[in-house]
């Protein structure tokens, strides 16, 4: 589960994986960046917390900290993915979804309100 | 001036008055006790160390004596005392010394926020700082005593200071604190260090300190770069053996291991992230000091 933009918990995963939600990321500025191959280690100035991100989750945080009316998974996965087949674009959504959920647990994304 | 150059009885009498300001490479710590324990703990430890004026500045002003109740005839008990506070529970009066050194590691990481601090060991080859973050029980300080036998310079095998302007590790070379079974280990491995008596029943089972090597204690204002980051951990039976680790994981671990980390906040995480450019990381396990001395040695002069 995620917490939202208002703040309220989603009662179901499939709340956060509605195609009509769009994704915001902290502000850029509230974040400090250091990376080293497919590590990402990000710094949140407004939690005080550090947090070991993989490739895809660096990815993830990256396109939505730079696009400040916030992105839909589907704009995330066509995003991060190059001429998918269904097949890839499907599981590339799975592995988006995931993702999306654990920055939100770790309060460096939400979602807003559909 | 050095402590070595008071007599004894100079010693005893300037820590039963005024006290003694005794600097611990960039800590000027002004001392005073009337315990004997505390007398031979000093003469023994930091004969080599500078002492400062007696009017000058001192980061902090330290009493290690015995609290005024019953406990002074009946199981007598000593407190540690830093700006006229005793901010802990008094402990048995064999613990003398080890409370002096515990409460002066507690003040600087207490209070010494102009440095970022971890709880970390740290030697010195070549100009390079080898860091070995690791919680109690681990093999840390057994390791840190093994390498400063074997040539390693001490910086200091509790606090590791980073120094935000150099990004360069800052000694604070002071006795090696040993638990245990650490004590008859490095007694075997060094027989020339210099240990004090043991100290039974404390908290942390049974406590000797090892004198730091004079060299270590004259080369206290030279810093060194950080070179590696090692997470050691004792196994019995292990072949030392070292296991590449990622800078994240290794950024990670090290700001688990920061006593003011989170104090510095976007400060703390750049130049933590900047230790740990300059480091290879590994985690490290062993059940042998000889060879693991041996694993260090060749890290040392690896590329």
């Amino acid at each position: 589960m995620s917490l939202t933009a208002a703040g309220t918990w989603p009662t179901s995963v499939s709340e956060v994986s509605s195609p009509q939600l769009r994704w915001r990321g902290v502000p850029r500025t509230a974040l400090t960046w250091r990376e080293w191959g497919d590590e990402l280690v990000v710094f949140n100035h407004e939690t005080g917390s550090t947090h070991l991100l993989d490739g895809l989750a660096g990815a993830v945080l990256h396109e939505l900290t730079a696009a400040e009316s916030g992105v839909t998974l589907a704009a995330l996965v066509a995003a991060l993915t190059d001429d998918p087949s269904a097949q890839d674009r499907q599981e590339c959504a799975q592995a988006v979804n995931a993702v999306l959920t654990d920055l939100s647990w770790l309060g460096l994304a939400h979602a807003d309100k559909p | 001036m050095i402590i070595a150059d008071l007599s004894s009885h100079e010693l005893e009498h300037r820590l039963a008055g005024p006290g003694i300001r005794l600097r611990t490479g960039p800590v000027v710590s002004r001392i005073q006790s009337r315990l004997p324990a505390v007398v031979q703990g000093i003469a023994l430890h930091y004969a080599q160390y500078p002492t400062e004026e007696s009017d000058g500045f001192a980061d902090f002003h330290v009493r290690i004596g015995r609290p005024r109740n019953l406990r002074r005839w009946l199981q007598p008990q000593v407190l540690f005392f830093v700006d006229g506070q005793a901010p802990f529970t008094p402990l048995p009066l064999d613990q003398a010394f080890p409370i002096l050194e515990w409460g002066l590691n507690w003040c600087v990481s207490a209070h010494c926020h102009q440095y970022l601090i971890f709880h970390a060991a740290v030697v010195e080859r070549s100009g390079r700082a080898l860091l070995l973050p690791a919680p109690p029980g681990s093999g840390k300080s057994t390791l840190c005593a093994g390498l400063v036998n074997r040539g390693w310079r001490l910086l200091s095998d509790e606090l590791t200071l980073i120094d935000f302007a150099t990004c360069s590790v800052v000694p604070l070379p002071r006795p090696v604190s040993l638990k245990n079974q650490s004590i008859d280990v490095i007694r075997a491995f060094a027989p020339a260090s210099a240990l004090s008596r043991p100290v039974h029943d404390t908290t942390k089972g049974t406590v000797a300190h090892m004198r730091a090597p004079i060299d270590s204690v004259r080369r206290a204002m030279e810093p060194a770069r950080p070179g590696w980051i090692v997470f050691p951990r004792y196994e019995a039976g292990a072949a030392a053996h070292l296991t590449a680790l990622s800078k994240g994981r290794g950024l990670m671990e090290m700001a688990g291991s920061g006593f003011n980390y989170s104090v510095h906040g976007r400060r703390g995480f750049e130049l933590l992230a900047n230790v740990v450019d300059r480091c290879n990381c590994y985690e490290f396990a062993y059940g042998d000091l000889e060879e693991a001395t041996a694993v260090f040695d060749a890290l040392a002069t690896g590329p």
